[in-house]
């Protein structure tokens, strides 16, 4: 080995590590007792780790907690988050569904049949990823005043399914143009109807696509601020928008906080990994292919 | 040809198109409609209702010291941004692009951090940058940067700084994994010539990877910078643009003139402004860049 190459190595990993530091930091937050969240020099690695914070967010006892269970909490308000993760959930899955379903049929459309205003009409689609959430939300809240979509989940899944839209077209259309023409047009000498290969070719071929369009679909409805902050009051929240409410008159419940951030990463982190292939690609909307 | 002529399985495109049209319709053009016909009006606190004020809105604009404010932070917010995450991005990927076992272990690291809430990155780098007990104003004061009776997110002169901190965080890594893609796809023919010619890096830097990353580079400013000059969330949660405008981001201006003013019609308007800079910007970004879809 090379000192080049081993400073190569070193200078990754340092730069890397510290990029992972915060991430590392707010993990020994949720595992802390509120007193040592506190302390000064603040604790890396010498805590006591305890559990109440997750048992606190999540309502569960896991009965096995080592060290401390001091759960000396600031502030009052309710922490109790499992309803909260249920709301994300349901949001980023019903807006997942309704965005691939609705993108898949534009996509292969736009990838396969020729018509005028075509490079038009993709140029409209992306246009409206450009629109800043707050010029959609403050208008949005008015007409979902009007249909008492407000605090429902439909007319968050309805604005999350909007928002990915754009992404899950241009990015489905990218696979299908992959798959040769060739397919399609044999398929119809033997008398498929476009509708039959769609079904039968078209999706099954492109089934990595698929999943990397659903899993970036699902990220972005998981991590998405503005449209919940604005078109919910009491009902349902999501996670993002809650985690502002850990701020309370007396304090902020950081480890309660720092608990729920870390567990709301966790599923999202494994979907990512999952389409690793396809992340640039999904990240630039289709336009690299890696 | 075997093709039925019916309406489901006809080649003509509406049938694929008429859901997706029919949505964005709906929730595109429609409140792009509203927000026109909004901007042209003002809520009454007197009468309780909307009331046409003709031009007033944005007529107002020009006089409102706090939307120049607004826009100032908004566009330092953008490009220093930008700019950094752009070099940085660049500098880690070229410093990845290697074919070292424990690389690919780094990038999945390097991941991580795109998929955490914006809003849960800002909570915790408000806990990070508390002046009492946060870890980075700690380590900001021992090496003597910071003063240790600064909080870096309630002085003007360092919030902007506070909040752009958390963004690079968070972005840094999305232009990295985007240029290293970009990089692990250039073809090695090139720079062994210009090895063998003895051209020294600087000069393979300037002259081979910068025009044939050109393409990569702009889209991931495109993309990266579309989110960017619509900054909400960071802002919201860690500073609410305080203090005074220091970082008072034009999203957020508008949100809580609707909002937290009641001032609707205004805050239609403002959220006008900000559609239109970022369509018109990035339209010709991408007409003089040549990007397609």
């Amino acid at each position: 080995m090379t000192f080049k190459r081993m400073l190569r190595i070193i200078t990754a990993w340092i730069v890397v590590l510290t990029f992972f530091f915060p991430i590392y930091y707010w993990t020994t937050v949720a595992f802390k007792n509120a007193k040592e969240i506190f302390d000064v020099p603040p604790r890396i690695l010498d805590f006591t780790p305890t559990l109440a914070n997750f048992e606190k967010v999540f309502g569960i006892s896991f009965g096995f907690g080592f060290g401390s269970q001091a759960t000396v909490t600031p502030g009052g308000g309710n922490f109790y988050m499992a309803p909260r993760l249920w709301d994300t959930i349901v949001v980023a899955v019903g807006s997942t569904l309704g965005a691939v379903v609705i993108a898949t049929l534009a996509a292969y459309a736009l990838s396969r049949i020729r018509f005028r205003g075509r490079h038009q009409f993709v140029a409209w689609v992306l246009s409206t990823r450009m629109m800043p959430p707050v010029a959609v939300a403050v208008p949005m809240f008015f007409i979902y005043k009007e249909f008492r979509l407000l605090d429902t989940y439909i007319g968050v899944i309805l604005i999350h399914t909007i928002m990915n839209l754009p992404l899950a077209v241009l990015l489905l259309k990218s696979f299908f143009d992959d798959i040769p023409h060739e397919i399609d047009e044999s398929a119809m000498i033997d008398g498929s109807t476009r509708w039959q290969i769609f079904v039968r070719l078209i999706l099954p071929m492109s089934r990595g696509g698929i999943a990397a369009t659903a899993v970036l679909c699902f990220i972005f409805s998981w991590t998405e601020f503005l449209f919940v902050l604005t078109l919910t009051q009491t009902g349902l929240k999501t996670v993002p928008v809650v985690s502002s409410s850990f701020v309370t008159s007396i304090g902020t419940a950081w480890g309660n906080m720092a608990a729920l951030g870390a567990a709301s990463i966790i599923p999202a982190f494994i979907f990512i990994l999952l389409v690793q292939k396809h992340l640039v690609r999904g990240l630039t909307m289709g336009s690299l292919k890696q | 040809m075997l093709k039925k002529r019916n309406w489901v399985l006809s080649d003509h495109p509406l049938p694929w198109l008429f859901p997706l049209v029919s949505v964005l319709v709906v929730f595109t053009i429609y409140p792009l409609i509203y927000n026109i016909w909004l901007s042209f009006h003002e809520y009454s606190t007197r009468k309780r209702r909307l009331i046409e004020v003709g031009w007033d809105n944005w007529s107002q604009l020009l006089e409102d010291q706090r939307f120049w404010d607004s826009l100032t932070v908004t566009f330092s917010y953008f490009i220093i941004a930008l700019l950094i995450e752009l070099v940085l991005g660049l500098a880690i990927a070229m410093l990845l692009d290697a074919d070292e076992p424990t690389f690919k272990f780094l990038r999945g690291l390097l991941t991580m951090t795109l998929v955490i809430p914006p809003a849960i990155t800002g909570m915790m780098f408000l806990l990070m940058e508390d002046p009492q007990f946060g870890v980075i104003s700690f380590v900001l004061n021992e090496l003597g940067i910071l003063d240790s009776t600064t909080p870096i997110l309630a002085t003007p002169s360092t919030a902007l700084a506070g909040v752009l901190l958390a963004e690079i965080w968070q972005w840094t890594p999305f232009m990295v994994l985007i240029f290293l893609a970009g990089l692990r796809s250039l073809p090695q023919e090139p720079f062994e010539a210009a090895m063998i010619d003895g051209a020294n890096s600087w000069q393979i830097f300037n002259k081979l990877t910068l025009p044939m990353m050109s393409k990569v580079i702009a889209i991931a400013v495109l993309i990266r910078g579309i989110d960017l000059f619509r900054v909400f969330d960071y802002v919201f949660v860690m500073t609410s643009g305080g203090p005074g405008t220091s970082t008072y981001s034009l999203s957020l201006y508008s949100w809580q003139q609707t909002f937290s003013f009641v001032k609707w019609g205004y805050g239609a308007t403002l959220s006008l402004v900000t559609l239109i800079i970022v369509l018109i910007t990035a339209n010709l970004f991408i007409k003089i860049m040549r990007i397609k879809w």
